[in-house]
Formats: C-alpha cells, sequence, structure tokens
C-alpha cells in the first residue's frame, strides 16, 4: 500500500474540503469527489486487513530466507539472510511492518535469482516454494474488483 | 492557473493563430478528469468570419507539473497528425505550443469528435453489451493497421527515434527497467523475476519496425453503441517498435477487467485473427508471449511511477494514487498469470 493509507487519507481530507467551496467547478468537482470516493473505498477494503497481511507475508519471507540461507552456497549472503530470518515484527504499525517486509523482499529477490542460476534439486525445490509464496502473497493482497 | 485565467489566454492565443476570424472566444470550457499525463479540456471555440459566427468544439490538452507519463507532447502531436485522414480514425490536430508562454506550460489543440464514448465504464452494461464482439474485431483491426502503417510514408521517421529489428526489444526492455530502478517505491520480486526471464529469453527479431501506439487499451478510444471506433486517443507512448509490443499491452491481463477476454471484449483467439488480418503480420505464440510479459512490467513501470509522482509532492492528484492501489498487485497477479504460475 504504497503511497501510504494516512498519507491519502490525510490529503483527501483536504481535498473534499477544498470541494466543499461553492466556487469549484462543476464538473471539476465531480471529477474529484468521484475519484475521492474511488479511493477511499479502496482504503476502507484494504485497512482493516493490512497488518495481518504484512504480517503474515513477512512470517513467510523469513521462512523462505531461513532456508535460502542454508542452500546458498556464499558466506556473507548465508549471514545476511541467516540475520533476516531470524528477525521479528517487534511493531504493528503499518510503517514499521512494510519497512520490514520491503527489507525482506530485498533479500528474497537476490535469493530467487541465485536459485533460478542453479539446477541442483535443493535450489529448484526451494525456488517452487518462492513462487508458491508469491503467488500466496498476491492472493493475500487481491482487491476484490481486481481484473486478475 | 485558475479557469477564468486560462480561457482568457487561449481565446487570445486562438485569435492570434486564426488572423481572419474576429471576436474570437473560448466558451463552455470543462475539465475531463482520468487523464494522469495530460490536463485535458473540452471547450468551445466562437469566432465570427466573413460575418457569420462560427463555433468549433475543441479538446485543449496541457502539460500538469508533474506528469505520469514523461513524453515530449510533440510526439503525440505528430502520431495524431500522421494518422488523421487515414483508415486508422483519430482528431485532427490544430496547434502545438511547446513553450510556457503562451498557457504556462506546453499545450495542444485537437478537434473534438463528440457524442460518442471513452470510458470502460459504460461498456459493460446496456445498449453496449450486445456490440462488444463487432467492438473487439474493430479494435484489433484498427490495431492492425497500424501496425501495418509505413512510419516513412506517414512522416513519423522523422519524428520518432530509429530502431532496429534485432534490437527493439532490448531498448524497450532497457528503458522500462530503468524506470524500474528509478521510481519504484518498494521492492517487487514478481516484475524483477519477469525481468530476468525476458533478459534470458528474447523474442525473435521484430517482422518489421512499425509504428507502436503504446498505449492501446479499452478506454484509449472513442466508441458508440454499434460497435464502432471514431477517434483512437493517448498516443503519448508512441515510438517505433515490433508492433506486437500492442498486441501485447492490449492483452495485458489488467484490461481484461475482469471479464475473462482480452479488452473484456473477445476472445483471444478472435483478436489474434482481426489483428493478424488487418496487419499482414503473424503473432508467433512465443514472440507474443514475451510482449506479453514484457507489457506486465512495462505496466508496473508506470503503476509505481504513480506512486512516486504522488509521494514526491509535485503533483497530488487523486488519479496517480489509483492505480498505484488497484492495479500494483493486479500487475504482478497478470505477470504470474503469463508466467504460468497463476
Amino acid at each position: 500500500m504504497t503511497p501510504a493509507v494516512s498519507q491519502v487519507l490525510a490529503d483527501l481530507a483536504g481535498r473534499v474540503a477544498r470541494n466543499a467551496a461553492p466556487n469549484i467547478p462543476a464538473a471539476e468537482r465531480a471529477g474529484e469527489l468521484g475519484l475521492s470516493a474511488l479511493l477511499l473505498g479502496l482504503a476502507a477494503e484494504m485497512w482493516d486487513g493490512a497488518a495481518e497481511i504484512l504480517a503474515r507475508e513477512n512470517a513467510d519471507l523469513r521462512a523462505l530466507l531461513g532456508a535460502g540461507a542454508k542452500v546458498w552456497d556464499e558466506d556473507s549472503r548465508r549471514r545476511w539472510l541467516h540475520a533476516l530470518a531470524e528477525g521479528r515484527d517487534e511493531s504493528l504499525r503499518l510503517s514499521a511492518l512494510q519497512s520490514a517486509n520491503g527489507e525482506l523482499k530485498v533479500a528474497l529477490i537476490a535469493l530467487h535469482a541465485e536459485l533460478e542460476r542453479r539446477d541442483d534439486p535443493a535450489a529448484k525445490a526451494l525456488e517452487s516454494e518462492v513462487w508458491r509464496a508469491l503467488v500466496a502473497a498476491s492472493d493475500r493482497r487481491r482487491l476484490s474488483g481486481s481484473p486478475v | 492557473m485558475e479557469e477564468p485565467e486560462l480561457v482568457q489566454r487561449l481565446g487570445a492565443y486562438a485569435a492570434a493563430r486564426m488572423p481572419q476570424a474576429q471576436g474570437v472566444a473560448v466558451t463552455e470550457i470543462a475539465r475531463i478528469t482520468g487523464g494522469a499525463s495530460r490536463q485535458t479540456y473540452r471547450f468551445t471555440l466562437v469566432w465570427t468570419e466573413g460575418g457569420e459566427t462560427r463555433r468549433r468544439g475543441l479538446i485543449l490538452r496541457r502539460d500538469p507539473a508533474d506528469s505520469l507519463i514523461d513524453t515530449e507532447r510533440r510526439v503525440e502531436f505528430e502520431a495524431y497528425r500522421a494518422f488523421h485522414g487515414t483508415e486508422v480514425p483519430v482528431p485532427e490536430m490544430l496547434w502545438l505550443e511547446e513553450g510556457d508562454t503562451a498557457l504556462g506550460s506546453p499545450f495542444f489543440v485537437a478537434e473534438e469528435i463528440a457524442g460518442f464514448q471513452a470510458g470502460t465504464g459504460p461498456l459493460w452494461t446496456t445498449p453496449y453489451l450486445d456490440s462488444l464482439p463487432a467492438l473487439g474485431r474493430r479494435k484489433w483491426t484498427i490495431l492492425g493497421q497500424i501496425a501495418r502503417a509505413d512510419p516513412a510514408a506517414l512522416g513519423l521517421a522523422a519524428v520518432l527515434p530509429a530502431t532496429q529489428a534485432d534490437s527493439v526489444w532490448l531498448r524497450e526492455l532497457d528503458h522500462w527497467e530503468g524506470v524500474l530502478d528509478a521510481d519504484e517505491t518498494e521492492p517487487l520480486p514478481v516484475i524483477r523475476a519477469a525481468v530476468r526471464w525476458l533478459r534470458a529469453n528474447p523474442p525473435p527479431p521484430a517482422q518489421k519496425v512499425a509504428v507502436v501506439h503504446g498505449d492501446y487499451r479499452t478506454g484509449n478510444f472513442l466508441y458508440d453503441t454499434e460497435g464502432q471506433i471514431h477517434g483512437v486517443l493517448d498516443w503519448e507512448m508512441c515510438h517505433l517498435g515490433d508492433p506486437l509490443e500492442d498486441l501485447g499491452w492490449s492483452f495485458n491481463p489488467v484490461w481484461s477487467f475482469g471479464r475473462g477476454h482480452p479488452g473484456g471484449l473477445l476472445p483471444r483467439d478472435e483478436a489474434i485473427a482481426a489483428w493478424e488480418a488487418a496487419s499482414g503480420l503473424t503473432a508467433a505464440p512465443e514472440a507474443l508471449k514475451w510482449w506479453e510479459l514484457f507489457a506486465c512490467v512495462k505496466g508496473q513501470a508506470i503503476w509505481v511511477s504513480s506512486a512516486k509522482t504522488w509521494l514526491d509532492g509535485a503533483n497530488r492528484d487523486p488519479i496517480l494514487v489509483y492505480p498505484a492501489w488497484a492495479l500494483i498487485d493486479a500487475q504482478d497477479r497478470a505477470a504470474l498469470k503469463v508466467m504460468g504460475h497463476l
């Protein structure tokens, strides 16, 4: 959820207040308020589950990185993945969960590329797990009106 | 710029471009919402000529402070002008202004093709539902006609950057991966995997270097209840390239609107058949798959740029938030689907 819901809601509050003024052209007001309503609807749908989605995704990512630490040959990379896998979400603020999520995804991208490069069964099995996790994450984030 | 000032300055600009006219005035101006890369206004120009009062509905497309898609407005203007009067229906272009003096930012003025729909909302309701297959056939026929067109004969080879049939894929992929690198606000594991696959599995050379519209999708043309298309719009990403790029973009699953067919209009095989018949080209499955996955990368680059633009603060238009919230996960899902994981 980028931009963050809290930032967008603050902006929309100002925008709605501005459109309450009588001198705003009708077409412009209709367009701005229509879009604002659309975003408010999306925010309403995302808001309740946002923390759970991020917390579950972070747990899945840590599990994958922990498995990755066992198959990556390079020491520095193993230590990096291991340290991330041992982490936990100390705060349930969305901004903190999102920040951790970003850090974990950077490592996942590196791990994924390494697994693609290799042919051994352990790497291929873990690569399949990565794809399953990416699909599961996408399923959890899917909005009701998603075209896909 | 407030609307009264815009009306006054636009009227003065038009008057200077129409020395034969007297009493030139801009009336009935209204902003058309929804465009994230240009500010679009509908207005009526009224003037007197030869003792007779005349009126014409026109469109003003002006650059905002920070647009979603960074393009030169000359590209868009010249693309429209090139296809005007051909079998590809487009509105007539009148004036292009690339400086900031007249209206504070570059703009162009075009004829308004009035009386037709552009947005996708009405399409899925009566009286449009029955015409969806005809509209789909027309849509991909016109896309084939764009692919068949000769860029040099249209004058576009002199305007658009040249490219080579065997390397155009790399130029496009480099460009859009560069946009991702510059603008992504959070890591994107699915799309980065897609980029790696695209680099590892290059497509065959383009059958020809063609005009690529760049954003040919349902919603970017004017249509009626009979399945006819009266104007192809939004040429701001027009370039020379592989004609399969446009076909792949039109098949991007995010443009299916949840209706299961490409563009929400027509089964995939029928769309391909219409495109092949009109273009005289073939859509080889493996090559088309490459361009469909590329479309997912390009789409994601545009959506993350939208988020970045909003976060940078120069443009806080809510239209920039919509793709970031509604389409980033959907685009990931589209990429997963094209790669066979969903």
